[in-house]
């Protein structure tokens, strides 16, 4: 099976442990991806996504001295931002749940937990590849649509624009 | 409804996506694959001694800086052993380094301090299970079960 359908994409690797960006890097070659270019923290994935314009990021939490949560948020929030919309990977050995919600609410699209196999980092890509979500924009958040799952009976609180506008519709 | 706390959305359509529609089934087909998902496995497999060895050289440093009171150190490696553990081959080391981790953060959030013994047991059993020359994961997977239940016995102490 050639590797066509990935093979143009650009990835970009945050992770301050070595042994864990080979073994990433290993896995993106096997799907095709070829240029992988690799950061050990936010500030340096930064000054990379600005200059090699990647298509994908994987990125570990903690890195010093800007850490997956912070880096994440300064994708989806800085002006100086090259891709706001870029699917951020959140490839992590913390399974708390604090620290996933902290993930999500810094706009990253998924999150793996390690230790990672092939098939749970394929898994991920296929969720962004096969289920492109809408983003949401406040002032506080810009980021995918934290709602993944719709639930019957939602009562409130509604504090997005079409949320009225559809009841608005309704009415 | 105050115009400060209204969202808007962007739909999936209005941004560049990873890849185009016309490339995604067979971008789809080849993650599924058998052949994607063997030749990955075998690059991971080439990688396994040399992930052992820095398992194996994390643990050092653990039980190091855990023997001189840096405890802040040890308990840096010990996230580190367990992310990388389990694809090194050291499942059981891995779940008891990822035992400890998450009794330290729930230690954390109940702003509470950890039990030096209970952290000692754990770092105890993460050099024994790593260390040893098969990695005996039933042994260790026991070890694992009897210190979650310890730590869950020394969390609802906390709780009160």
């Amino acid at each position: 099976m050639s590797g066509g359908a990935f093979e143009h994409l650009k990835a970009l690797i945050v992770e301050d442990n070595q042994h864990m960006r080979i073994l990433l890097k290993s896995l993106l070659n096997a799907l095709g991806i070829a240029a992988v270019y690799e950061a050990t923290d936010g500030e340096g994935a930064f000054a990379l996504l600005r200059d090699k314009q990647p298509d994908l990021i994987l990125s570990d939490l903690s890195m010093k001295p800007m850490d997956g949560i912070a880096f994440a948020r300064e994708v989806r929030m800085s002006k100086a931002s090259p891709n706001p919309y870029i699917p951020i990977i959140m490839v992590t050995g913390h399974t708390e749940r604090h620290r996933i919600e902290a993930a999500r609410d810094a706009g990253v699209t998924e999150v793996l937990a390690k230790p990672i196999t092939a098939g749970s980092l394929f898994q991920r890509i296929g969720e962004i590849v096969n289920r492109p979500r809408a983003f949401v924009k406040c002032t506080d958040y810009f980021g995918p649509d934290r709602r993944r799952q719709a639930t019957d009976g939602f009562a409130g609180p509604f504090r997005r624009r079409d949320d009225f506008e559809n009841d608005l519709a309704i009415r | 409804m105050p115009e400060s706390q209204t969202a808007e959305v962007v739909p999936a359509d209005r941004y560049k996506p990873l890849l185009p529609k016309g490339r995604r089934e067979a971008a789809l087909a080849m993650l599924r694959s058998g052949e994607t998902l063997a030749k990955a496995g075998r690059m991971v497999a080439m990688r396994r001694a040399e992930l052992r060895d820095a398992v194996l050289d994390l643990v050092d440093q653990m039980d190091l800086t855990a023997r001189g009171g840096d405890w802040p150190a040890a308990f840096a490696a010990a996230h580190e052993i367990r992310g990388l553990a389990a694809t090194a081959g050291l499942t059981a080391t891995g779940r008891i380094a990822n035992g400890l981790c998450q009794y330290l953060d729930a230690v954390e959030m109940l702003r509470a301090v950890p039990d030096a013994a209970v952290a000692g047991l754990h770092i105890d059993a993460i050099v024994r299970s790593a260390r040893t020359e098969d990695d005996t994961a039933r042994h260790g997977n026991a070890v694992a079960e009897q210190l979650s239940a310890l730590v869950s016995r020394k969390l609802a102490e906390i709780k009160g």
